[in-house]
């Protein structure tokens, strides 16, 4: 860990330099990258209001903020899962800490994110809707997604390197996440019995609370919050563990 | 300070796994163990390595092709892990590996320099510092805002140097990279490298010039397939690996070309043969290149002693024999010529085998291919047999002086 913060310098050079090479080529970069989680906001949201008629306050908000959550997941373990595979020379050619790869794709995925959640703000002033002293438990629970984010990173972006289909396993699992975690419909909706379940993800109790401190300026549980927290540590500890396992060999295997 | 050891290797192995075919997928893993067959092979890279480096000392490593110098290069670097055994840093290593590892053909020169500044260790307000430096250093001031896309390759080679340098490194590892640019940029590299040396610097390099090693280590250490055969005086163990004098049974190998060493072949075919003609009434049978170890050798050292040793047959009673030599160099300039006669040497003529060796007592020429010519003549110059540039060997670079030959010579004032 010590000798991870002496690369931080060079974390955070490799993540905005990535970030920047994603705005760099289109003068119009930005507004792409905004277009995919706004176009998918008005299909979802005509879908859901005017067919299957569900019954939530600002739903566009709370539509908008669970793809911008969720997206910050499939983001951050996306790049990250390429991040060692997709950079041969900097792991064959030279030597530093190969948890600085990991980590930057992590911050790259957030910086996106943080952009998307300008508009999100621009959104609320849009529909008038002002947040309370609440919100300052927006950062707190996003710190935490984000080190869970990293745990999950360091594990595919290991197995990645020694099996390739992990990446499009992971595909797949995050297509079924995106419907197994309360982003497009409200938890109200499920059957009293299933509920335990879907808590279990701890995606949803993040959303949750994402949506209650910005929105509706709510508290979070202090259970829910405890659960996020261990969550994000056992994710971190497994996911770097198989890091550490694996970590020697990827010069040689890739 | 003075008596630290900046790296030492002790009993290293590395060994790879080199699949049959190669599994990528979690399916071909999980079917591959119900195969229950290991179909990998292990590759013996690095074998009971040993050695030491103490700080402000500069080492070679030298060996052929594919001997495990670029490998053993990568584990002291920590991009491989040894199979087996240690290796201990001490200091802050700076792989030269590559030059412009992790550059964004996207973003500009100037971004460049920073990220690759990082990658190599360098702190932004210390970029800032050298910036104008790294930007006059490469000679491109004018495209600093120039994407790195739009460069040619030299220009980013330029670049990469220009700012690797800049880090103050104090293990730096070097593989073969600067050999590449025109001879500007490689002399800038000797320059820098030499800056380094003065600046006490610890370095491992890895060269196939010779000379460059002889230059600028110390010491050198000796691979062969994977296995350290040497690790001492620089000139010391480059006279071993120029003279193989540890290949025992490979000998055979450093022949130039087998065919040549076989007379009886080639007498089958001397009527259409255009490099022997003759009556045969002698027979030059074997031609051998002597190093100063007494073995034989096609390499020698520029300055080292060789014998000639020329056996030749007597087949029918002659008068007189007079045996010649003649060396070219491999574009066909007679560099050298004389026989017996001249030397006042009135060489065997019994019947039967006779062997005669001409001593040389240092090689002059510089560095090269040389090819041999040996006849066998009467003194009015009728070829009993003439074997013409039937024979090579071949002289490796010792000094930094230019040209076909050394003149033996001093400066002074």
């Amino acid at each position: 860990m010590n000798k991870l913060w002496d690369y931080r310098h060079l974390t955070l050079k490799l993540a905005m330099s990535e970030f920047k090479l994603r705005y760099k080529n289109s003068v119009l970069g930005f507004f792409w990258s905004m277009l995919e989680p706004l176009m998918m906001l008005i299909v979802l949201y005509v879908v859901f209001t005017n067919l299957m008629h569900v019954n939530v306050e600002h739903y566009q908000l709370f539509l908008l903020m669970g793809i911008v959550s969720w997206n910050l997941v499939a983001r951050g373990t996306g790049m990250s899962l390429n991040s060692i595979l997709g950079k041969p020379s900097l792991v064959q050619k030279v030597y530093f800490p190969r948890e600085v790869l990991v980590i930057s794709s992590c911050i790259t995925a957030l910086l996106m994110s943080l952009l998307e959640f300008v508009v999100f703000a621009a959104f609320m002033i849009f529909f008038k809707v002002m947040p309370s002293i609440t919100i300052i438990y927006f950062p707190m629970v996003l710190v935490v997604e984000f080190f869970m984010i990293l745990g999950v990173s360091f594990g595919l972006a290991a197995l990645n390197v020694y099996f390739r289909d992990v990446q499009y396993i992971w595909a797949v699992v995050l297509q079924a996440g995106f419907f197994a975690a309360p982003i497009i419909y409200p938890i109200s909706i499920i059957p009293e019995n299933y509920v335990w379940v879907i808590m279990l993800n701890p995606m949803t109790r993040i959303i949750d609370m994402l949506r209650g401190s910005v929105i509706y300026s709510t508290v979070p549980a202090s259970g829910d919050m405890i659960y996020i927290i261990v969550s994000a540590l056992l994710l971190l500890i497994v996911g770097y563990a198989i890091f550490a396992k694996l970590e020697p060999g990827f010069a040689e295997e890739m | 300070m003075g008596n630290v050891d900046a790296i030492v290797v002790k009993d290293m192995w590395k060994t790879f796994r080199l699949p049959h075919e190669k599994r990528n997928t979690l399916f071909e893993s999980i079917t591959g163990i119900f195969d229950g067959k290991q179909d990998y092979e292990e590759f013996l890279a690095l074998k009971d390595i040993n050695f030491t480096v103490k700080k402000g000392e500069a080492i070679g490593i030298i060996g052929e092709n594919g001997c495990g110098k670029s490998t053993l290069l990568k584990v002291i670097a920590n991009i491989f892990r040894p199979t087996k055994g240690s290796v201990k840093i001490n200091g802050k290593i700076t792989p030269f590996l590559e030059l412009g590892v992790g550059f964004q053909p996207d973003l500009t020169a100037k971004e460049n320099i920073y990220i690759y500044g990082a990658i190599m260790g360098l702190s932004d307000r210390e970029i800032d510092a050298r910036l104008e430096e790294i930007l006059d250093f490469s000679g491109l001031k004018r495209f600093e805002d120039t994407k790195l896309k739009n460069f040619s390759s030299g220009m980013q080679v330029r670049l990469a140097f220009a700012t690797a340098i800049q880090t103050n490194p104090e293990i730096l590892l070097m593989d073969e990279v600067l050999a590449v640019g025109d001879m500007e940029f490689q002399q800038k590299c000797m320059d820098v490298f030499q800056r380094y040396i003065k600046e006490k610097k610890t370095i491992v390099f890895v060269s196939h010039d010779l000379n460059s090693v002889r230059r600028f280590c110390s010491k050198a250490l000796l691979l062969r397939h994977g296995e350290q055969v040497a690790f001492g005086d620089t000139n010391e163990i480059i006279d071993r690996y120029v003279y193989g004098i540890d290949v025992e049974k490979d000998t055979e190998d450093l022949q130039p070309d087998p065919e040549i060493n076989e007379p009886r072949k080639l007498k089958e075919d001397i009527e259409g043969d255009k490099t022997r003609w003759g009556n045969k009434k002698v027979e030059i049978t074997d031609v051998k290149f002597i190093d100063k170890f007494g073995r034989e050798s096609t390499m020698f050292n520029s300055g080292d002693p060789m014998t000639i040793r020329i056996k030749y047959d007597v087949n029918e009673a002659v008068d007189d024999i007079q045996i010649g030599i003649a060396i070219y160099s491999d574009n066909d300039i007679m560099c050298y010529g004389t026989n017996t006669d001249i030397r006042g040497y009135v060489a065997d003529n019994v019947v039967g085998s006779n062997e005669i060796n001409l001593n040389i007592h240092n090689l002059t020429m510089t560095e090269g291919k040389f090819h041999f010519t040996v006849a066998a003549h009467s003194k009015e110059q009728a070829p009993y047999d003439w074997r013409d540039k039937q024979f090579s060997f071949n002289v490796v670079k010792k000094g930094n002086d230019a040209g076909l030959f050394d003149i033996p010579c001093e400066w002074k004032q």
